[in-house]
């Protein structure tokens, strides 16, 4: 059987694969997709865990589930926010969003 | 049916405070509608207190329809409502011109909602004062009355309104901050502020408080009363917010604050200082009478030297409440003495003074304010031959002047006689001096008379329409018609009035 | 018939007059006149009727016609009001009700009724007269209806009112009453014509100056209720009432009660009937119509002061020692030297009114001295002749004045004044009634022998003068019945006789029949009233006629007072006054051309002077009294007192209250607690700014941080735990 150091080598490089997505892209809509990606690495993981050390108890089966939910509603609202932003500012360009800056 | 007599004062006391609600739910933008709610619904108090006169029994003492529940009951104070012989005509004043001030008031444009709902609420402020037998009652009325005035006067007021309104307030106020000590006093040491109680043991009350002598106590006492009402009769030296507020306020506002706000202070002196200090009212009586005689001669001098013609009426009231106030120092001087029949005879004039003054100023008010919103201006230098232009009006103020100048036939004169007769004897002097006042009434009736209507007639308004509008007709008829019948048949309002102030000062 | 209603009903058809025209009838001239004039023949109906009674009933003093109700309660007793008439009342409501009806229906020709309205007419001021044409096609300039007609009757109805009221009331209020009423009537129709600044002027110091004399007369009344707890005549002069009043010593020293009531009262008096140093007002009264003139002069107004003091007559004798008492002699005093004042002053009047207004007050101080001597009966006697012969002038007078309009208007030559005597003359011819009534008023006035009325009441003043041995009264007396008599003549002869002086007096016209009627009625009176009281010695015509006058109104007070014995010195002495005066001033007026200067003015010198300008005292009263009045009320009461001591202490408290606040501002609260309150505030906002560079707005930028600061703590942490043992 697979060791499960595998599977958290595999989600480790999965995030900092989606990290590096976010920090380092300009286009916003490239940003979401890495922070997908990053929900998906903590997914591998809670799977994995519970797989090898909790199998009888359902908490991260019901975890995952959980960021499932809350990604598709972020991808919604992100992409939404994106839209406004564009149809505002003719740009998914986030380093050109500083409406905020102080 | 037996709601409404169990509760006959409450009803008139608060009837104009749901009226009020009621007129600031109305839709803001149709003011014919507020306007005729709101006369509509003060005519129900009238009504109220029509009954209560019907039913009232003058030969039976104390108070009647009387009120009592719990209110403030931790610290005493119950909310006690009564009327007897000498509040009663206040009542019926009041609910009498509160609907006809309404009315003087259709004329006003701006902001109708507020402008009727303060209105109703004076009424309620004024109707508690003379109605509750429970002292802090009455100072929470007192002080509720302020407010809608000082509003009314700021908002709705002419050029200078800021200054009138602020001074009446603040000398008020100064007025009543010793009252409501002395009131906190009183029921400290009797532990009521109950006032039938009140009467039978604060003037017997005999030990030393505060390390005092009882009587320094009361002395301190009975000024702290004296002066606040002394500031809204008003007396001399206290009158100086008076001509201001006057010529200041909306005519309305006018009209309620010489008919019934003044009325407060008097009825301060009858319902508070006389029964509560008789030995101290007995003692200082002769200040009181000094300075009423002082606001009837220069209460009169200073109408006479005004070239404003709302500031003339106005100062027309100091000289008239100053005969109220000679008849009550007369009483409270000789209460109880040989002459007792005398201040009876002098209390019957300041009590019956009080309602013809209610009469004929709300009256003159009304009518320089007709003039006002034709004309707007009030120096009597500014008009002139006025009456082939407006021959109504002319008569109306010749009637209503000649009310106020106390022309025998019409109410004043009764009164006048009443107070001059009654304190004649007491007080030879202090009459035969504010004598001098009655003669200047004269002089300064007629000066207006002679400046508004006669002489050659002013080109200026020749194109004006000033002749009085049917619905000012009807404002000021019932005020005339009174001043007639009260002339000829006094003996309808002196009956109740006498036998309530035979029991209080025989 | 039971009279005692009847009497309560008197006054009341005049009161319903005026409300109705007032209220209703404005409009219609005829309408109004009508219910006046028939209202007020009510009223005279039942006065007549009253009077019928009265003089039937046998023992009127004792029982006279009253009755009461009450009126309102003071204290435990109830003040009454109600009716009263006993001798004196009968006899001046007879006088009242006649003048009265003679002068109501006067009033409707003066003010031209039936004529057409002036184009020019403004109510307030006169009618300027309109143009008409007659059949031809002709302009005429005619006089011109009063444009407020209607109004006029409605106020000479309720001073009808207040006049009867007064004279049926049984107590001292209800005279007050009527007399204020007729007081304000007054004032309303001196100023009827209110746009002229003249009228204006009069009738408010008719008003002030009567009301000083009343605002005495009600402190008298209050002495008297408060003594008594009455002001009924019947209990109030009963004898163990006035006697408590005279024992009472009142608040003057050395002053009775009943002494101070009764110079209270007498005030009223002077005011109303015009006694110096009151009588200023009623010459200038002289610029209301002239029907007013008759209505306040003659008949009613000024007669109700002297009404008064008879009436008090027991009040003022009561405690009379040794026949004199200090109100008597000042009411004696007071009388004669206005009668002599007065009469010197009308000498120099050239207005037809004013010289009757004058004359007026002359006469009322007979009167009032007459009473002042104890003579009341013959004081009630001239008034009784008085007001008709004085009605008789002013009316006269009027249908004069009126006549020389005429001819004004027909001229049309408006410079010349219709009231001046010196613009008239030879009237006779054109005014025939007018002339011949206007002579026997005026042969009344000055007292001719035998024939007018007024020779006998006159008399009857004098004999009781000199009876009594009041010399200088009796001697001012005389002397102001001769300048009496000058002056009648002085204005019989330059209105009537010789030549006319101007081209309105030429062409002067007779009046209506609604004036003349009412001139004739009282011409009748002005000689038949002095019949009923010739005295009983008098040789010749005494006893043929029963002093029925002196009987009558003499048991008013129960004891008929003895008619004086007779003597020929004062009988001679007024018929010799009246003839001389007459003749003296027929002499030195007869011929008195056109444009020519008073020849009286040229005799006296200055001293005509100051009697034209009454000897200055309105002068005087603006100087002493007026002005300094005025100056205390505008500028030392509400400038100085008002505005500048109470409001300025006000103010500065105001101020004080406002400096002390600042003060606290600027020491404590800005410094202080706004410092700290601001330093908190200050550094937060510093800090703020000086970290606002971190916020750059860039998700990814805060997201690197996050990732830092994870990385950072995270290695510490790891750190530390492994530093744990």
């Amino acid at each position: 059987m697979v060791p499960l150091s595998w599977y958290l080598i595999v989600a480790a490089a999965l995030f900092c694969l989606g990290l590096y997505g976010v920090l380092a892209r300009r286009n916003s809509v490239a940003i979401l997709m890495g922070i997908e990606l990053m929900l998906n690495a903590v997914n591998l993981n809670l799977v994995a865990f519970w797989r090898y050390l909790e199998p009888a108890r359902m908490s991260g089966q019901v975890f995952a589930v959980m960021v499932f939910a809350v990604a598709a509603a972020e991808a919604a609202v992100g992409l939404a926010l994106i839209i406004s932003l564009y149809r505002l500012k003719r740009t998914v360009v986030a380093d050109e969003a500083d409406l905020l800056r102080g | 049916m037996d709601f409404i007599n169990s509760h006959l004062l409450s009803l008139i006391l608060f009837t104009p405070t749901v009226a009020a609600a009621v007129v600031m739910l109305l839709p803001g933008a149709q003011p014919k509608l507020l306007r005729w709610v709101a006369l509509l619904a003060s005519l129900v108090p009238l009504a109220l207190s029509l009954v209560a006169w019907m039913r009232f029994d003058m030969f039976a003492g104390g108070f009647q329809f009387e009120e009592l529940a719990g209110w403030y009951t931790s610290i005493g104070s119950n909310y006690h409502l009564g009327v007897d012989g000498l509040s009663l005509p206040m009542v019926l004043l009041t609910t009498l011109l509160t609907p006809l001030c309404i009315l003087a008031a259709f004329s006003i444009q701006e902001r109708v909602r507020v402008f009727l709902a303060l209105f109703l609420l004076l009424e309620t402020g004024m109707l508690g004062v003379f109605l509750s037998l429970d002292l802090l009652l009455f100072f929470v009325f007192w002080e509720v009355g302020l407010v809608p005035m000082y509003f009314l006067i700021n908002q709705w007021g002419s050029k200078n309104r800021d200054y009138a309104s602020l001074k009446f307030l603040i000398y008020t106020m100064g007025g009543s901050l010793g009252l409501l000590l002395a009131i906190q006093m009183l029921r400290m040491v009797v532990g009521t502020f109950d006032l039938p109680v009140l009467y039978e043991r604060w003037p017997t009350l005999d030990q030393s408080l505060f390390g005092l002598p009882i009587g320094t106590v009361k002395t301190i006492a009975f000024w702290a009363f004296t002066i606040a009402f002394a500031i809204k009769v008003p007396v001399w030296p206290f009158h100086t917010w008076l001509p201001d507020a006057h010529t200041e306020a909306p005519t309305a506002g006018s009209m309620i604050l010489a008919g019934v706000l003044l009325k407060l202070g008097a009825y301060g002196f009858l319902r508070l200082v006389l029964p509560l200090y008789p030995a101290q009212a007995q003692a200082f009586a002769w200040v009181l009478a000094l300075l009423a005689v002082a606001a009837i001669v220069f209460g009169a001098f200073a109408a006479w030297g005004q070239t404003d013609f709302k500031r003339l009426v106005a100062y027309s009231s100091v000289n008239h409440m100053g005969f109220v106030v000679l008849g009550i120092a007369a009483a409270a001087w000789a209460r109880g003495t040989a002459s007792a029949a005398d201040a009876v005879i002098a209390m019957n004039g300041a009590v019956l003074q009080m309602f013809n003054h209610g009469l004929s100023a709300a009256g003159m008010f009304f009518l320089v304010g007709v003039l006002y919103e034709r004309t707007h201006t009030r120096e009597l230098d500014d008009y002139g031959g006025l009456f082939p232009l407006a021959p109504i009006y002319g008569g109306i103020l010749i009637f209503t002047s000649m009310g106020s100048l106390g022309l025998p036939g019409l109410g004043g004169f009764v009164s006048e006689f009443l107070v001059v007769r009654g304190s004649w004897p007491i007080f030879p002097v202090f009459t035969a001096i504010a004598m001098l006042g009655l003669l200047l009434t004269g002089a300064y009736v007629l000066k207006a008379i002679q400046k508004v209507l006669h002489g050659p007639v002013n080109a200026r308004w020749k194109e004006t329409a000033l002749e009085i509008a049917p619905r000012e007709v009807v404002a000021i008829a019932p005020l005339m018609v009174l001043m007639l019948v009260i002339g000829l048949w006094p003996a309808w309002l002196l009956n109740v009035i006498n036998a309530a102030v035979s029991r209080l000062f025989g | 018939m039971p009279l005692e209603p009847l009497l309560w009903l008197i006054p009341l058809p005049p009161l319903v007059a005026f409300f109705v025209i007032l209220l209703f009838t404005r409009s219609h001239r005829r309408l109004s006149h009508t219910l006046a004039i028939g209202l007020l023949a009510v009223s005279w109906l039942l006065a007549m009727i009253v009077f019928a009674g009265a003089v039937r009933t046998g023992g009127l003093a004792e029982h006279p016609i009253q009755s009461s109700i009450p009126w309102f309660p003071t204290g435990s007793t109830v003040f009454s009001i109600g009716t009263l008439i006993d001798p004196l009342g009968a006899v001046t409501l007879f006088f009242v009700a006649w003048t009265l009806l003679a002068i109501f229906v006067y009033s409707v020709g003066y003010h031209n009724f039936g004529q057409p309205r002036g184009e020019h007419d403004t109510p307030g001021l006169p009618p300027h007269g309109a143009r008409s044409m007659d059949a031809s096609g002709h302009g005429h300039s005619v006089p011109s209806v009063e444009p407020l007609y209607s109004r006029f009757f409605a106020f000479i109805s309720l001073f009808a009112f207040g006049m009867l009221l007064l004279v049926v009331s049984d107590n001292l209020l209800t005279l007050f009453v009527g007399w204020e009423i007729m007081g304000l009537c007054s004032y309303l129709l001196i100023g009827f014509w209110y746009g002229k600044d003249s009228a204006k002027r009069a009738a408010v110091k008719a008003f002030l100056t009567t009301r000083v004399g009343d605002v005495f007369m009600l402190l008298g009344l209050a002495t008297l209720y408060a003594q008594t707890g009455t002001l009924s005549y019947r209990t109030l002069f009963s004898h163990e009432v006035l006697a408590r009043l005279v024992e009472t010593p009142s608040y003057i020293p050395g002053l009775s009660m009943a002494a101070l009531a009764g110079l209270l009262l007498f005030m009223g008096t002077v005011g109303k009937s015009a006694q110096w140093p009151l009588h200023v007002w009623l010459p200038d009264a002289m610029e209301g119509p002239t029907p007013v003139s008759a209505l306040i002069h003659a008949a009613t107004m000024v007669s109700a002061g002297v009404y008064l003091i008879v009436r008090c007559f027991p009040l003022l004798t009561a405690g009379l020692v040794h026949g004199s008492s200090f109100t008597l002699s000042l009411i004696a005093f007071i009388g004669a030297f206005s009668a002599m004042f007065a009469a010197t002053i009308a000498l120099a009047q050239n207005d037809i009114k004013r010289v009757l207004a004058y004359s007026t007050i002359s006469q009322l101080g007979y009167m009032v001295a007459a009473v002042g001597i104890g003579a009341y009966v013959a004081a009630a006697f001239h008034l009784l002749t008085h007001a008709f012969f004085k009605a008789l002038l002013f009316l006269g007078s009027g249908s004069v004045i009126h006549g020389v309009e005429h001819g004004v208007f027909h001229t049309g030559d408006h410079q010349v004044d219709a009231q001046d005597m010196f613009n008239m003359g030879g009237l006779r011819r054109r005014m025939p009634i007018t002339f011949a009534t206007f002579l026997i008023g005026g042969l009344a006035l000055s007292g001719f022998p035998l024939i007018t009325a007024g020779f006998w009441s006159k008399d009857e003043i004098l004999a009781d003068a000199f009876g009594h041995g009041h010399l200088v009264v009796f001697i001012t007396l005389a002397l102001s019945a001769l300048l009496t008599a000058f002056y009648t003549a002085r204005q019989i002869t330059l209105t009537f006789l010789g030549e006319p002086r101007s081209e309105a007096a030429r062409h002067a016209h007779e009046s209506v029949w609604t004036m003349t009627a009412p001139l004739v009625l009282l011409s009748v009176f002005a000689i038949a009233a002095g019949w009923v009281g010739i005295p009983e010695h008098f040789p010749g015509l005494g006893g043929v006629v029963p002093n029925w006058f002196h009987e009558f109104v003499g048991s008013t007070l129960g004891e008929a007072p003895e008619a004086v014995a007779f003597s020929a010195v004062p009988l001679l002495t007024s018929i010799g006054v009246a003839l001389t005066g007459l003749g003296l001033g027929w002499l030195v007026y007869r011929r008195v051309p056109a444009g020519a200067p008073d020849p009286l003015a040229r005799a006296l010198g200055p001293v005509h002077t100051l009697l034209k300008n009454k000897y200055y005292f309105d002068e005087l009263y603006d100087v002493i009294l007026v002005r300094p009045l005025r100056w205390f009320g505008e500028t030392f009461v509400y400038q100085w007192m008002d505005r500048g001591l109470i409001d300025g202490i006000l103010h500065g408290i105001g101020r004080l209250a406002g400096a002390l606040g600042s003060f606290f501002r600027r020491a404590i609260d800005l410094p202080i607690i706004n410092g700290f309150g601001d330093l908190v505030g200050e550094s937060t906002k510093r800090a703020g700014r000086s970290l606002r560079v971190l916020q750059t707005g860039r998700v990814q930028q805060y997201l690197l941080i996050g990732l830092v600061n994870v990385v950072v703590v995270g290695a510490l942490l790891f750190y530390l735990s492994a530093l744990r043992p």
